[in-house]
């Protein structure tokens, strides 16, 4: 028996073990030794990179396109988060219900999600060009002239945070889940009160389902001060007049484009703090609804 | 006709599917009565619920509440109240909002839902757990939550589907009798409906068995129990259930003929005309039941008091009360007078 129970822990640490090594090896010792470079002339070229102190962080102090390139992540976070989470939330209260032919809906908004960011970054090539752009012609029919998408900043900005509304997949599937797993009875019960659909939605569903929303505007907003690379290289590279120049952009232009491997570091850094920041701001915000009780 | 209470139900009808859950039900809901509906699962007891409440739409039929046929009556609009058997509390909310909840849909103000809220918890005796969530509560508090919600609506009927189903044993017992003073303090017209045959012998003024779909007899319990109307309510009903013999058989009757007695009115008597073996003996301390085999191989249960001093394997003889056979028509079912 007290052998049996000492043993336990040992099995788990054991099955635990390929992972931890895995997330030590690849993760946890990367991102410490990212901090160490940031205080480095590492180029990523030369083999022993010299201590300069705070330099790269005086630096980064008076570098304006840095300044440009946390505004353009600000908003496009502000932009894309919410537009994916009112797609992946709404899609799945809608389709979580069985109904005929249901499962094709389904289906047919899991699918972006498979395709490859760079295919669908192409794909969005031609949706937003403005002489042939399916887009700007369906606007024509509204009597719209259309945009330049791309060339504007302010379009651009929009063109990027629309193509990510698609690959809403995990968030749809999460959502779809969680909603099935709520009791029906719970509707009756509403129903029986004189609680319409509307009413239901507001005042069961939604907070019913608002620790799992919180999980997944977290997730998301992590993911978003990320993903947007693929989009940005591909769609504008950047431009126009930085909008699209995103904090993992910037980086990869600094670290491996401009030799700047050091200094890359160090916004990448920054980049980890902005998403603690911001996480922790959602975090305090929804305290007071109680989510976590 | 369209007095305020009652209900009725004329030739209901509903499928599922190709399965049939009611199948023509008429039934007569007396205003101010407590009835209730029995039947084994799959009768279609929680369907009529559903059906009156306005959950579900009938196939076919009539139903009126208040005289008032409620074809066209959205759930909320209609004056019933229903209490689900795992009572449908919402998690997120406290005692106190699960209350409010219906009030406040109805644009009642927040002061006035309040006090009326605390109004009815207090009758039920929940005034303390007012700011608790529904997980912190116990089951039997839980289904005073659900009442006191139901007590909000102030309905002219009462829908209760399985109240006492998830309680344990002593609270079954204790909660039964408070549900019966309740009902009789409000006087509203209650419709409750149970699996378990001491609730609808114990609970209701009148009590209405269900077999797949239709209604097989409503009387007071004990009128149910003494005279059942066919084969299935005399075995559905009492427990342990009737002993049904074909006729010619140990209980004599003509060859069409089904005859039933019940456990309690077979006696163990020296002189009966009845032989038997004892194979089981069952001794639930104020009673014994026995297990019985006569020589052809009908089985026959006997309730009997405590110690009657036989051990499995004896021979007993047997005693049927006269006056207490019931006697059936084997092809139909129905009983003979």
């Amino acid at each position: 028996m007290s052998a049996d129970r000492s043993r336990r822990p040992l099995t788990a640490w054991a099955f635990l073990a390929p992972y931890a090594v895995a997330v030590g090896l690849l993760i946890a010792l990367p991102a410490l030794l990212n901090v160490g470079y940031a205080f480095t002339d590492h180029t990523g070229l030369t083999r022993d990179p010299q201590f300069v102190g705070f330099a790269n962080v005086r630096r980064m102090v008076a570098d304006g396109f840095l300044l440009d390139s946390v505004e353009a992540s600000a908003v496009h976070v502000a932009l894309a988060v919410p537009l994916r989470l009112l797609a992946a939330v709404g899609l799945g209260l809608l389709l979580a219900a069985p109904r005929p032919g249901g499962r094709w809906f389904r289906v047919a908004v899991y699918l972006p999600t498979v395709v490859p960011d760079v295919a669908l970054a192409v794909l969005f090539l031609w949706v937003l060009n403005p002489l042939y752009g399916p887009l700007n012609q369906v606007l024509g029919l509204v009597g719209h002239p259309g945009f330049t998408w791309l060339s504007d900043p302010g379009t651009a900005r929009v063109a990027v945070a629309l193509m990510l509304v698609f690959p809403i997949g995990e968030g749809f599937l999460v959502v779809l889940a969680a909603r099935r797993l709520l009791d029906g009875r719970l509707y009756e019960a509403a129903a029986l009160e004189g609680c319409g659909p509307f009413g239901q939605l507001r005042r069961l569903t939604l907070p019913l389902l608002a620790p799992v929303l919180l999980l997944l505007a977290v997730r998301d907003t992590i993911l978003t001060l990320q993903v947007n690379f693929v989009p940005a290289y591909v769609l504008t590279d950047g431009r126009p007049a930085n909008a699209t120049l995103y904090l993992p952009v910037y980086i990869f232009d600094q670290a491996f484009e401009f030799s700047g491997f050091a200094y890359g570091a160090l916004i990448t850094t920054v980049l980890m703090v902005v998403t603690a920041v911001v996480i922790a701001a959602l975090l305090l915000a929804v305290r007071r609804w109680r989510v976590l009780r | 006709m369209g007095e305020r209470g009652a209900v009725r139900l004329e030739s209901l009808t509903r499928s599922y599917g190709r399965v049939v859950a009611l199948d023509g039900v008429d039934l007569e809901v007396r205003a101010g009565e407590l009835l209730t509906l029995v039947g084994p699962s799959g009768s279609g007891k929680s369907t009529i619920l559903r059906l009156v409440a306005g959950l579900d739409r009938p196939d076919g039929g009539r139903i009126l509440v208040d005289g008032q046929d409620v074809a066209r009556i959205p759930p909320h609009r209609r004056a019933v109240a229903m209490v689900f058997q795992d009572y449908a509390l919402y998690p997120h909310l406290t005692v106190l909002a699960n209350l409010t909840f219906g009030l406040r849909v109805r644009r009642v103000r927040r002061q006035e839902a309040e006090r009326r809220a605390r109004a009815a918890a207090d009758r039920l005796g929940i005034g303390e757990l007012l700011d608790r969530y529904p997980d912190q509560t116990s089951g039997g508090q839980r289904q005073r939550v659900a009442l006191a919600r139901a007590l909000l609506r102030e309905p002219t009927v009462y829908l209760l589907d399985e109240p006492l189903a998830s309680l344990d044993a002593p609270l079954r017992f204790a909660t039964r009798a408070e549900l019966i003073t309740l009902h009789r303090e409000l006087g509203t017209t209650t419709v409750h409906v149970t699996h378990d045959q001491a609730e609808a012998m114990t609970l209701g003024d009148r009590v209405a068995v269900l077999d797949r779909g239709r209604v097989r007899q409503v009387g007071p319990p004990q009128q149910v129990y003494d005279e059942p109307a066919d084969v299935f309510v005399a075995g559905f009903l009492g427990s342990p259930p009737m002993n049904l013999v074909p006729g010619g058989g140990v209980l004599g009757g003509a060859d069409d003929v089904t005859v039933g007695v019940r456990p309690e009115d077979l006696a163990l008597d020296p002189d009966g005309p009845v032989g038997a073996a004892a194979e089981a003996v069952e001794a639930l301390g104020s009673e014994t039941i026995l297990l019985t085999r006569c020589p052809d191989g009908t089985r026959l249960t006997v309730r009997t008091g405590p110690r009657p001093g036989v051990r499995p394997g004896d021979e007993v003889r047997l005693r049927a009360d006269p006056g207490r056979l019931h006697r059936f028509d084997t092809a139909s079912g129905r009983r003979l007078r």
